[in-house]
């Protein structure tokens, strides 16, 4: 961990336009759990399928796309990278300072607008906030380590990323069910489910395997973004 | 007494250009043709052409795997007015990728005055921007509804062809592009960075379809059918969907049907003229700058 650079990242993620992106899906989360409020009574059965498919299935891939590709991305694009590779800190702290700040973007603003959200609708019924809180930090971390790794790999980050969001876990995903296994969202649900004890959620995935299969997945791609690091090299723009 | 001046011009050769001078037409049909191989790649480097031809290639697949179908088993695979709503995370995709090339870079570098500073106008580069890639969704929907009904004609099922069926896709294929594109365009000209638009375009979609998966849930669950109906078209392309029933009489590809009569199309009019008039404010204060 290096404070300045965290300080530096923060204000330039903060700072921009990005935060709209990271502020509005969260205000939107809660927005319309306020709705489902007001149109009639909220049930178990809403503010599952509202976590579900709004917080886990769309607004946390999201985050995570854009703090995970935001922190990293933009300063390799500008070729400003270069001012923070020139300067004495091992290239893998860089990652991991890096990785810490898309996290803990994506775990305030994701964890905390699903908590709100579903304690808005069913306050504690069933543990679904909790569940579904825990589900959103872990699975954010997850995601944000991956999409960090994949914004140090390739320049169309951001393109890959909603590939495998959208494609994978969405398209392919809903179809083939062997799909599933590798899926950071249905880890997620799969912690959730174990929290909470709502009959309306299932998850296909073990508690274990999900468990096991996100650190992993974040460990690795911390590693992988780190050694990545050492080696890049800046070409020019097309 | 000053000395009289000693400096020359010389004439180093530089040849004048004599040729005819093409007015505002041929500007806009050239921005128009460069921005639609942009669109695909072309006329950039291979790694550009990556996505665009891939995300094609994955637009056609249903339609391969539909003609084998027919020809297997003689029975209709993928139907025609339900291939974009059945792709509709594709095309998204292809949207998001694509229009902030589209738009970005003219801003990051700041070139607009350049482009202005020639007959080209603010509406003439919009213009030329919105038809470029309208045509690039068109085609990229149309080329598979093409191919599955040369497919369907040769593998001549039992029955007559589904003629009415494909032309009305293919309608709505037009009413597809012109609104994605317009949408597409007036969200990736807010940043001139081509992450972030990217990245604004899919969060659009995302948002949208998450937004009326859930109402459309809610109200079904609750019993008010017809407020979930109208939920569904918070989603662009269950939008276009709906207009496809309203106006060609297609059946529904949700299954439950959209609300009856002609609001969808009064909607449709509405998002464009929006996203149209979002992206000329952006632009007049960018042609500025």
């Amino acid at each position: 961990m290096n404070a300045v650079v965290a300080d530096i990242t923060y204000r330039a993620m903060l700072g921009r336009k990005r935060i709209w992106l990271l502020a509005l899906l969260p205000a939107a989360l809660i927005g319309m759990a306020a709705l489902l409020r007001l149109i009639g009574g909220p049930d178990e059965h809403t503010a599952v399928i509202l976590m579900e498919k709004f917080s886990i299935g769309t607004m946390l891939p999201l985050l995570g796309l854009i703090a995970g590709t935001g922190v990293i991305a933009p300063e390799i694009e500008d070729g400003t990278i270069i001012h923070l590779l020139a300067k004495p800190i091992s290239r893998p702290v860089i990652a991991l300072t890096k990785f810490v700040v898309a996290a803990s973007l994506v775990a305030v603003f994701g964890a905390l607008s699903t908590f709100v959200a579903a304690f808005l609708l069913i306050r504690d019924e069933s543990g679904v906030a909790y569940g579904f809180s825990l589900g959103a930090l872990l699975g954010g971390v997850a995601y944000a380590a991956v999409f960090m790794l994949v914004g140090v790999l390739t320049r169309h980050a951001v393109t890959v990323g909603v590939i495998y969001a959208l494609v994978w876990e969405g398209l392919v995903g809903g179809y083939v069910p062997g799909a599933r296994t590798f899926s950071i969202q249905q880890w997620a649900t799969s912690i959730a489910d174990q929290i909470s004890s709502s009959p309306f959620l299932t998850s296909d995935v073990s508690l274990g395997f999900a468990i096991s299969a996100m650190v992993v997945v974040t460990v690795g791609s911390l590693v992988w973004a780190g050694q990545r690091l050492r080696s890049l090299s800046l070409t020019g723009d097309e | 007494m000053m000395p009289e001046p000693t400096g020359v011009i010389h004439d180093i050769g530089y040849r004048h250009y004599e040729g005819a001078r093409l007015g505002r037409g041929s500007a806009f049909a050239a921005l128009t043709v460069h921005s639609l191989r942009g669109a695909f790649g072309f006329g950039r480097t291979a790694r550009a052409k990556i996505m665009p031809l891939l995300l094609s290639t994955i637009m056609l697949l249903p339609a391969v795997v539909s003609i084998a179908i027919m020809a297997l088993v003689k029975q209709q695979g993928v139907k025609y007015p339900d291939y974009a709503v059945f792709m509709q995370a594709v095309l998204a995709v292809f949207l998001a990728a694509q229009s902030p090339y589209l738009v970005a870079p003219d801003l990051r570098f700041r070139v607009l005055p350049l482009y202005l500073s020639r007959p080209v106008a603010v509406l003439d580069y919009l213009g030329a921007k919105l038809a470029a890639l309208s045509i690039a969704m068109f085609l990229v929907l149309a080329v598979p509804l093409t191919l599955l009904f040369a497919g369907e004609l040769l593998v001549d099922l039992p029955g007559p062809p589904h003629t009415a069926e494909y032309f009305s896709a293919m309608a709505g294929a037009v009413i597809l592009a012109v609104i994605l594109a317009a949408l597409g365009l007036a969200l990736a000209s807010f940043t001139p960075r081509r992450g972030l638009g990217v990245a604004s375009v899919i969060a659009f979609y995302l948002f949208t379809s998450a937004v009326s998966a859930v109402f459309y849930g809610v109200f079904m669950s609750m019993g008010r059918d017809t407020a979930g109906k109208w939920a569904m078209l918070i989603n662009p392309f269950f939008l276009v969907d709906s207009v496809q029933v309203a106006l060609f009489g297609t059946a529904p590809s949700n299954g439950d049907g959209y609300p009856p009569g002609l609001w969808p199309c009064l909607i449709v009019v509405m998002v464009i003229a929006v996203a149209l008039a979002g992206l000329f404010l952006r632009y007049r204060k960018a042609a500025s700058s």
